[in-house]
C-alpha cells in the first residue's frame, strides 16, 4: 500500500549518538523441573510412611485402651 | 493335603511375600525351635530360621550403594589434607563451573549453590551444604533438615520398624546371640549378617560378626570383606574401608566392589581417584551401566555439565530405560534452551513404561509443553500434575510453576494466585516469594513488595534473584 508507506517512513539516523538508558528490571525465578525420583528413594519414603502410620495407630490403640481403662 | 510349610514359605518368599513367608518360619519354629548350642536341632528349623532372616530383610532392604546419609557430625572431616582444595578436584567447591553449563541466571540452584539436577537420589537429597555454617542453617526449611549424624538419620527409624510389628518383641536379641558361634557356620552367618546390617541397623555387632567370619573365612572369601567394608563405611573408618574394598577387588573384581570403594573415595572428596577407578571398572566390565552411571554423576556434581551429558548419553546407549538418564538429559536440555528436546525425552514412552507415573513427570512434561509452544498439552499436564501429587511440598511446586505458565500467557492475575497457592501449601518457597514480590511492584505495591524480598533472600541466601531484585527497587526509589 503505497499511501501507508508514504505516512510511515523509517527514521534512521545518519549522524550524531545514539544513546540507550539501561534501566535495571526486575528478575523472576526461574521455572523450576521437578528432578525425578530414584527408586531407593522411593522406597524408603514409603517404608517410613507406612512405620509412621504404623506407630500413629498403634499410639492410638494404646490412648484408647487408657480411656477404657480409667473410667471402669 | 497340607503342603510342607517349609517349603510354602519357600514358596512365599519366591514369589516375595515375604511376611506371610516370616509368618510361617515362624510357626514351624515355635515348632521346633532353633538352638544354636544344642547339638540336636533340626536341619528344618535351621532353615527356616535362615530364611525367616531373609523374608525380614528383604522387607526393609536397600540398595546399600546408593545410600548415603552425610550428617553434621560427618562434616567435622579430619581426614581433609587442604582447606581449600584446588579447582577441578575437590566436590565441595559448588562454584567452579567449567563444563560450560548453564549460568544460574538460567538454571536453579539447589540450597547448596549447585544446579539443579533431573534426578534426586537418597546421597543428593540433602543437598550437601558447603560449610558448616550453612549446613547448621538449612534445617530451618523442615523438609532440607539434615540429621546430626548419619547414625541418628533414617537408617535407625527404619531399624526400630521392625520390631514395632511383632507384639512379642523382636525376633532376635542381639545381646545374646553368640556371634563367633555364627560366624563359623558359613550357611548361616550370611543371612545373619544381612539380617544385623539391614534389619537391626546395628552396625557394631555387624562388624564384629563379619570380622570373626572373614577370619575363619581364612580371609578368602572376598564376600566378607566387602560387607566389612560396608560396616567401617557406616562407622566411618574410611580408610578401613578402603583396605577392605581394595582387598576384596584383588580376589575378586566385581561391580559392586568398584561401586562401594567409588563411594569411600567420593565420602573422602577424592573425584578424580574415583573416576579413576570407575574408568579401572568399565575396562574389566565394559559398558556396565551403574559405572558409567557413576562416572556422570561425579561430573555432575562438579558442575561439569558437558560431559556429564556425555556420559549419561553413553548410559542410554547400553540401557535406554534409565530413568535417570532419561531425567538428566531432558532436564539439562531444557535448561539449555531446548525444551523441544527436553520434552522429547520427558514424553519416552518408555518413562511410563518403566513405572514413572508420577507429579513430577507431568509437571515438567507440563513446563516444557508451554515452552516447546505445545499449548493444547501444557494444562492438562499441570491437571493431571495437580491429581497425582504426594504432599504439600510438590502441590507448592507445581502452582509455582502454573505461575511461570500465567505469566507467560501475561494474565498477571491468574500467576499472583498461583504464587499465593504456592505459599499457602509450602511457606518456605523462597521462589514464590521473589517472584511475588514482582507482580506486587507493577501494580505499585513497594512497601509489599519489599517485604516478600526480604523474606526471600533470607530463606534462600543462594539465590541472587531476592538480591538483585531488592537492589534494583532500592536504586529506583
Amino acid at each position: 500500500m503505497p499511501e501507508v508507506k508514504s505516512m510511515f517512513r523509517e527514521v534512521l539516523p545518519k549522524q550524531g549518538q545514539l544513546s540507550m538508558e539501561d534501566v535495571p528490571t526486575m528478575v523472576l525465578c526461574k521455572p523450576k523441573l521437578l528432578p525425578l525420583k530414584s527408586v531407593t528413594l522411593e522406597k524408603l519414603e514409603k517404608m517410613q510412611q507406612e512405620t509412621q502410620e504404623l506407630v500413629r495407630q498403634q499410639e492410638m490403640a494404646l490412648r484408647e485402651q487408657m480411656h477404657q481403662e480409667q473410667p471402669g | 493335603i497340607n503342603m510342607d510349610p517349609l517349603f510354602l514359605a519357600w514358596s512365599y518368599f519366591r514369589r516375595r511375600k515375604f511376611q506371610l513367608c516370616a509368618d510361617v518360619c515362624s510357626k514351624i519354629l515355635e515348632e521346633n525351635p532353633f538352638d544354636q548350642d544344642a547339638e540336636n536341632t533340626s536341619l528344618a528349623s535351621e532353615a527356616a530360621w535362615s530364611l525367616k532372616t531373609r523374608a525380614l530383610t528383604e522387607t526393609v532392604y536397600i540398595d546399600e550403594v546408593d545410600v548415603d546419609h552425610e550428617g553434621i557430625a560427618e562434616m567435622l572431616d579430619e581426614n581433609a589434607i587442604a582447606q581449600v582444595a584446588r579447582p577441578g578436584t575437590s566436590l565441595k567447591l559448588p562454584g567452579t563451573s567449567q563444563g560450560g553449563g548453564p549460568t544460574p541466571s538460567v538454571r536453579p540452584m539447589t540450597h547448596a549453590g549447585r544446579p539443579v539436577t533431573g534426578f534426586v537420589r537418597p546421597s543428593t537429597q540433602s543437598g550437601r551444604p558447603g560449610t558448616m555454617e550453612q549446613a547448621i542453617k538449612t534445617p530451618r526449611t523442615g523438609h532440607t533438615a539434615r540429621p546430626v549424624t548419619s547414625a541418628s538419620g533414617r537408617y535407625v527409624r527404619l531399624g526400630t520398624a521392625s520390631m514395632l510389628t511383632s507384639p512379642e518383641g523382636p525376633f532376635l536379641n542381639m545381646s545374646r546371640l553368640n556371634l563367633s558361634k555364627y560366624a563359623q557356620m558359613p550357611n548361616l552367618s550370611k543371612s545373619l549378617f544381612e539380617y544385623i546390617f539391614h534389619n537391626e541397623n546395628d552396625i557394631k555387632n555387624a562388624t564384629d560378626l563379619a570380622a570373626l567370619a572373614t577370619e575363619h573365612a581364612q580371609f578368602k572369601d572376598w564376600w566378607w570383606k566387602v560387607q566389612l567394608g560396608k560396616c567401617y563405611y557406616r562407622l566411618g573408618l574410611h580408610r578401613e574401608a578402603e583396605k577392605q574394598f581394595k582387598s576384596a577387588l584383588s580376589q575378586q573384581e566385581m561391580v559392586d566392589a568398584f561401586l562401594y570403594l567409588a563411594k569411600v573415595y567420593q565420602r573422602l572428596d577424592q573425584p578424580l581417584t574415583a573416576l579413576n577407578l570407575f574408568k579401572q571398572g568399565l575396562d574389566r566390565f565394559p559398558g556396565e551401566v551403574t559405572l558409567l552411571t557413576g562416572i556422570a554423576r561425579i561430573h555432575e556434581e562438579m558442575n561439569n555439565i558437558a560431559s556429564a551429558t556425555e556420559y549419561y548419553k553413553e548410559v542410554l546407549k547400553q540401557d535406554n530405560t534409565h530413568v535417570e538418564a532419561i531425567a538428566c538429559i531432558g532436564s539439562n536440555h531444557f535448561y539449555t534452551d531446548q525444551p523441544e528436546i527436553a520434552l522429547r525425552f520427558y514424553r519416552n514412552r518408555r518413562l511410563l513404561q518403566m513405572g514413572v507415573y508420577n507429579c513430577q513427570l507431568y509437571n515438567n512434561l507440563g513446563l516444557c509443553c508451554f515452552y516447546a509452544q505445545q499449548y493444547d498439552m501444557t494444562l492438562t499436564s499441570f491437571e493431571r500434575a495437580l491429581s497425582l501429587v504426594a504432599n504439600d511440598e510438590e502441590l507448592a511446586d507445581v502452582w509455582y510453576n502454573l505461575g511461570h505458565v500465567a505469566v507467560g500467557i501475561g494474565d498477571l492475575n491468574l500467576a499472583y494466585q498461583c504464587f499465593k497457592l504456592a505459599l499457602a501449601n509450602n511457606n518456605d518457597h523462597a521462589e514464590a516469594y521473589n517472584n511475588l514480590a514482582v507482580l506486587e511492584l507493577r501494580k505499585g505495591r513497594v512497601e509489599q513488595a519489599k517485604a516478600f524480598l526480604q523474606t526471600a533472600s533470607s530463606l534462600a541466601p543462594h539465590m541472587y534473584e531476592p538480591h538483585f531484585n531488592f537492589a534494583a527497587l532500592s536504586d529506583k526509589v
